[in-house]
């Protein structure tokens, strides 16, 4: 049996040459490998969506996602979505200010799916924005505030063109 | 009588109106660690890792009651790769619990093991895979014993006995006897009996129980670990250690929900992890998986409650007797406590004169059950406020006329001597009838849409066995800036920026400025930990003294500078002026250099709040519980499809008595949650048994709602009842679980007013409705939307 | 308990082409697994319901990943195509409404990104979701081996939950679709406790032709989920529209006919008392929402 293999990431624009198991889950890779931690583990069954991230733009759980399988494709975490320490992606400014994280477990996950969303929806009703979001469970919001800042980054985003974020 | 100002529910007039009294109290400010956790900065638990760290893995009974004859370790530990196995006899064999009388728990099961799940063993290896492998080598022979799963039949003689020191499986026991119940029947001209059910529901958190445990070669042990309540932990874990609680340092990471549970206690992962690391000098950690959270227990506790109530023909409420029978699982937790407030506050937020009260907690061969945001009181509220809704349909009284009847009013005792100080449920109801257009809705909404309503009440914190104080340290810096140190944690909820709030208001520095410590033994002042809604009150109250401790050693030393009286200095928006002259003054800046360069008085403030010497007494049940209470009042509207039985909830309006919203977005932001909470006890959620095993132990069958399964924004809305608790800090009161108490009530009795099924027993699933409009066509009953009353 | 695990070790081949998967299977004959979105595979390897020494991993395989109209006027979808693919392409919202709004209700974005319509026949659960909407549409399925190619019908692929005629070495290719008739359109009606997510509790999908006046039923294909071991056909139920007219006392009639069809079982989840009574409700209304979207002038209600 050969039990690691060479494996090429792209994360958060960084290339990475590894060597893992091919049982090794994307999550697994990020967050031991990588220290990548913002991505979550919690379900592990593609239910909570704590451990979403972006592959080639789209939303996936990485809990499901072999890492051998992410070669050469590029892979954005919420480490890799503000522009910059000062300059964070509007989605995530609208979570801080409107009350849309407590304990913050789910927040990276809804934000990169959030992301995802609005980049094939820029103009969301409020109900594609719920639907958007059912692989999210967030315990302690209630979703309302979330919904909201979705709502407002939505605007935001719209306001200023396409450059914002990524 | 307290000041109740009718405030608009929007939270920037409230905003504003409170900006020219406060700078900083009452301001919708965003969390202070939000930017931290919309970054992916902030580290859990699981986020962390040690130089060496050895992963670790517990192993469970299969078996709901077995005797455990032999455990042979011997080939996980040849197991290449495995640095440390651990069983109970590694232990001292102490057992550990919240109360005195509820210490049952074991790090690790010695003799017998009482439900499936129950640890009996414990390995490090060098990573999470060969971790999992050596527990498959581990090698337990036991001798199964009969089990026994329902609380009822564990009551009877000859039931298999969990625990030696428990007869009969009587985890708990309560009765008291508040006015005079009999005379209370015999006068009233109605008298009601029910009997409802609730199901086992769990926390659902969405981190995971976990933790880091070092155990160096001088005998210090750290702990590392997700917990609400690190100085329970701190304490239990000497207890079981058989050690003293000096030797640990428990330190806090940031906590991905508690909603208490598990993370208020320590667990045998706990104990497990600075027991391996002792015996494999290395740090261990521990990360359960989803299903080992959902199996293990920690739940909100099942209840039977039988519930008798009498009335008089004009709807006062003259008597109340009720026996509840709950399904305790194999271990206390908190159980005693668990027993007492469903009792205690069976009338609240309503007035009744008599009650009589029995409750058992029954041990069973289940997963245990504990506290639960919210505790006992959703399920006790459910049963009360349905019962409520029959008597007044029976009496042909509308559901609001005979609340606003009964309500409690400020300035009352309770028959078992609760002292309402605030109370502002009168006020509550009235709102949120306004809000819901409950007159334009109840009884005229079309066939299969109905509107309920469901009251509560909360303490805000619980006076409990002595440690209950909380204390808070000022430390001021030369740079002007203020570092608060508690003992409380901030488990989301808010309390890092609420307190630190209250900090800068008393200094008159921005928020900013203010360094919120997250809890370390080693430094942190003890403190219970964040439960029972206590932390905004009690800690509050003492970073409030604390911060004032601070400002009076400033004031002294600007007072001198400033040839002025010390009474007369205002300390605003980083400086510090004469009330009279605000031009004569310094910034603040400037005067903690002159006080810690010039003077060397380095500024520390303190402050200690305590519960005073009100104990209550579990046996009587009497006692005024906590320093302030809050009522609340909640109205949902459904949807029912009667071919499937399904519950859609299409809106929710609630008003909350909270004292003063210190920071009005964090308290919507609480009420919400707990509110979609409470619809998911009330429609999805069921941790379901059978024969003891946990048949759905994950989040695909554990259902909890969903963005899809909460109403619209438009037809949600909280409105906050201001009524400024004068022992509360800036008139602050309970927020994080009063306000949802009466959801579950108000989701059955929509429900019923939309269909004219009455759901006693929870969830209210497809089946159970649907059922139920198939029983009622058959008697040929209309809905009751369409009946008035 | 352990319940969840860490995956077990495997080792890992990504072969280029089909026919490259068939000599992989063949070479490793019951030892091999398919891997495709994983949705359901590798939650099953984490439960340890099945650890195969090699894991043949199809994401790379771009061959399998398509969507292609035919010239007899229907579509072959790859069985590699994902759920979020089926959902969003314009040619099979235009044909084939119906599988385009049943994509559209499973799982989550997430889910549906990765999930393919491969792995959800092939894993052949009771509660899957495109069985019945496939089995209404008339789809066909393909599957290669090292021996060759076989074509059938959907409905003959499923034996048992989680069993399907797929053999050690075969690998499902291709789905086929036949050209719609005019006419013709259908529903797929789910019911789960939460309003997504859930695994479907009964599943109806109804798929209808109307006579040229749109007045008559002139053909229904009736197939439920969760309702028997493997999706099932309601046979009976659609004899009993073909020629009638649309009334309430046909559907309902429909409706019972399924219901006596179905063989539901009691678990945990749901009652077998729950399950017929959802099947009737269920049927009625995915035969409604079928009529209603098949009389509709085209492009006048589809979305
Ligand atoms: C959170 C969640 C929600 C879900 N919601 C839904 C839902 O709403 N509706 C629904 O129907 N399902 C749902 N599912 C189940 C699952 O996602 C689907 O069945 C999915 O389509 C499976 O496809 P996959 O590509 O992920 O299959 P995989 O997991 O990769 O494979 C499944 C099985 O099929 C075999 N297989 C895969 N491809 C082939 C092939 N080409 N030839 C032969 N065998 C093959 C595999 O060996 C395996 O046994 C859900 C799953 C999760 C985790
Ligand atoms: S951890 Fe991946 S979805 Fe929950
Ligand atoms: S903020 Fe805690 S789970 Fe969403």
């Amino acid at each position: 049996m050969k039990h690691l293999l060479p494996v090429s990431l792209r994360v958060n624009g960084e290339p990475y040459d590894l060597l893992i198991p091919p049982w090794r889950t994307l999550l697994e890779v990020l967050r031991e490998n990588l220290s990548l931690t913002g991505a979550k583990r919690s379900c592990q069954e593609g239910q909570c969506g704590t451990c979403t991230v972006l592959i080639d733009r789209k939303p996936i759980n990485s809990c499901l996602y072999l890492a051998v399988e992410a070669q050469d494709k590029e892979i954005l975490t919420i480490e890799g979505l503000a522009r910059s320490a000062e300059v964070l992606h509007p989605l995530q400014r609208a979570f801080a200010e409107r009350g849309a994280i407590q304990c913050g477990f789910c927040t990276p996950g809804l934000i990169l799916a959030a992301k995802a969303f609005l980049e094939e929806n820029p103009n969301p009703s409020e109900d594609e924005i719920r639907r958007a979001v059912v692989g999210h469970l967030c315990r302690c919001t209630g979703y309302f505030q979330i919904i909201e800042a979705i709502l407002a980054a939505a605007r935001e985003m719209a306001g200023k063109g396409a450059q914002v974020g990524h | 009588m307290p000041r109740r100002a009718r405030w608009p529910g929007r939270e920037h007039r409230l905003a504003i109106e409170t900006m020219q009294e406060h700078s900083i109290i009452g301001r919708p400010v965003p969390k202070k660690d939000a930017w931290l956790k919309a970054t992916g900065e902030a580290k859990y638990a699981d986020d962390h890792s040690l130089p060496g760290m050895l992963y670790g893995k517990l192993l469970r009974s299969p078996h709901p009651h077995a005797r455990i004859l032999h455990i042979d370790t011997s080939k996980a530990e040849r197991l290449p790769g495995v640095r440390a196995v651990a069983t109970g006899k590694d232990f001292p064999g102490i057992k550990y619990g919240n109360l005195p009388q509820t210490r049952d728990y074991l790090p690790l099961a010695l003799e017998k093991v009482r439900y499936i799940g129950d640890e009996v063993a414990a390995v490090a290896a060098i990573d999470e895979d060969m971790a999992e492998e050596a527990l498959d080598l581990i090698q337990v022979e036991y001798e199964i014993l009969p089990a026994v799963f329902d609380p009822e039949e564990a009551m009877q003689p000859g039931a298999p006995q969990l625990h030696d020191h428990a007869p009969d499986n009587i985890s708990s026991q309560s009765a008291f006897h508040f006015g005079d119940a009999d005379r209370g029947f015999a006068d009233s001209d109605l008298i009601q009996e029910d009997i409802f059910e609730t199901q086992p529901v769990k926390q659902g958190m969405l981190e995971p129980h976990a933790c880091i445990g070092l155990w160096d070669n001088t005998g210090k042990i750290t702990l590392w670990a997700s917990k609400q309540s690190p100085y329970v932990v701190w304490r239990q874990l000497a207890m079981g250690l058989g050690i003293e609680p000096g030797k640990i340092r428990l330190v806090q990471t940031y906590i991905g929900g508690g909603f208490s549970g598990g993370k208020q206690e320590a667990m045998p992962m706990d104990f497990c992890a600075v027991l391996l690391s002792k015996k494999s000098g290395r740090p261990v950690k521990f990360v359960h998986t989803m299903d080992e959270v959902l199996t293990i227990g920690h739940l909100r506790h099942p209840i039977k409650i039988w519930l008798k109530t009498g009335i008089k023909k004009d709807g006062t409420l003259l008597a109340q007797h009720c026996k509840i029978i709950a399904n305790g699982g194999a271990y206390s937790s908190i159980g005693q406590l668990s027993m007492y407030i469903p009792g205690a506050m069976l009338n609240l937020p309503y007035r009744l004169p008599n009650v009589k009260y029995e409750a058992y907690r029954i041990y069973t061969n289940n997963g245990f059950c504990g506290a639960m945001r919210g505790h006992t009181l959703p399920q006790i509220c459910f049963a009360r406020d349905s019962q409520l809704d029959i008597i007044a349909a029976k009496l042909g009284v509308d559901p609001i006329e005979i609340r606003l009847k009964n309500a409690a009013q400020p300035g009352e005792v309770t028959p078992n001597g609760f002292r309402l100080t605030t109370f502002g449920f009168t006020e509550c109801l009235q709102r949120v009838v306004e809000a819901s257009q409950w007159r334009e809705k109840h009884g005229k909404l079309p066939r299969y849409r109905g509107i309920g309503i469901g009251c509560g009440s909360l303490v805000s914190g619980a006076r409990l066995m002595g440690h209950s104080s909380s204390t808070a340290e000022i430390k001021v810096q030369e740079d002007g800036t203020v570092l608060l140190v508690t003992g409380s944690t901030d488990v989301g909820q808010g309390a890092d920026t609420v307190l630190s709030m209250i900090a800068a208001e008393v200094l008159g520095v921005q928020l900013d400025d203010v360094r919120f410590a997250m809890v370390d033994t080693d430094i942190t002042p003890v403190d219970p930990g964040t439960f029972s809604s206590r932390v905004t009150f009690w800690t509050g109250n003492a970073v409030k003294l604390a911060a004032e401790d601070a400002r009076r050693q400033l004031a002294e030393i600007a007072a001198q500078k400033l040839e002025a009286n010390p009474e007369d200095l205002i300390f605003r928006d980083r400086q510090v002026y004469l009330r009279q002259q605000p031009q004569r003054g310094l910034s603040f800046g400037e005067l903690v250099r002159l006080a810690e360069y010039r003077l060397g008085r380095i500024i520390m403030g303190k402050g200690s709040y305590t519960s005073g010497e009100e104990l209550i007494d579990f046996r009587t049940g009497y006692g005024n519980m906590s320093p302030a209470y809050t009522p609340s009042a909640c109205v949902v509207e459904v949807e029912v499809d009667p071919e499937t039985g399904q519950v859609t909830v299409t809106g929710i309006w609630g008003a909350h008595d909270c004292g003063f919203p210190l920071n009005p977005m964090l308290v919507r932001g609480q009420v919400l949650g707990a509110s979609v909470m409470c619809i998911g006890q009330a429609l999805y959620e069921n941790l379901i048994r059978t024969q003891g095993k946990v048949m759905n132990p994950s989040f695909r069958d554990y259902k909890m709602p969903l963005a899809t399964d909460v109403p619209k924004l438009a037809n949600v809305e909280h409105i906050n009842i201001i009524t400024r608790d004068p022992s509360g800090p800036f008139g602050a009161k309970e927020a994080g679980e009063g306000a949802a108490t009466g959801v579950i009530a108000a989701v059955a009795n929509a429900v019923y007013h939309a269909t004219g099924v009455r759901i006693k027993s929870l969830p209210i699933s497809p089946g159970k409705v649907l059922f139920g409009l198939k029983e009622m066509q058959g008697k040929g009953n209309k809905p009751a939307n369409l009946v008035k009353g | 308990m352990g319940y969840l695990r860490r995956l077990p070790r495997f080792e890992y081949l990504a072969p280029r082409s089909v026919v490259a998967v068939c000599d992989a299977l063949a070479e490793y004959p019951g030892e091999a697994r398919l891997l495709a979105g994983g949705t359901d595979l590798i939650l099953q390897m984490r439960r340890r319901e099945v650890a195969p020494r090699y894991i043949i991993g199809l994401k790379g395989l771009s061959e399998l990943a398509f969507i292609r109209p035919q010239e007899n006027g229907g579509v072959t979808i790859g069985a590699m195509t994902t759920v979020r693919t089926i959902e969003s392409s314009p040619l099979i919202r235009e044909r084939y409404g119906l599988l385009c709004r049943t994509a559209a209700e499973m799982g989550s974005p997430e889910i549906r990104q990765s999930a393919t319509i491969g792995g959800n026949l092939a894993g052949a659960l009771p509660c899957a979701d495109f069985p019945p909407a496939l089995i209404t549409l008339g789809a066909q399925v393909k599957l290669k081996s090292q021996q060759g190619e076989r074509l059938l019908p959907l409905e003959e692929f499923f034996l048992g939950p989680e069993q399907t005629v797929v053999g050690p070495s075969d690998l499902v290719t291709e789905i086929q679709l036949p050209a719609p008739s005019p006419l013709s359109d259908g529903a797929y009606v789910k019911f789960h406790d939460r309003h997504a997510m859930d695994m479907t509790t009964t599943g109806v999908s109804a798929f209808v032709t109307l006579d040229q006046e749109r007045r008559r039923f002139c053909d229904v294909k009736i197939a439920l989920a969760s309702s028997a071991p493997t999706p099932l056909r309601a046979k009976n139920a659609e004899a009993a529209l073909r020629g009638q007219a649309f009334t309430e006392k046909a559907v309902e009639k429909a409706a019972a006919l399924a219901c006596q069809e179905a063989q539901p079982r009691s678990s945990w989840r749901a009652s077998r008392d729950l399950r017929l009574e959802l099947i009737k409700s269920l049927t009625k209304r995915a035969i409604r929402q079928a009529w209603e979207k098949a009389k509709a002038p085209p492009d006048g209600g589809r979305p």
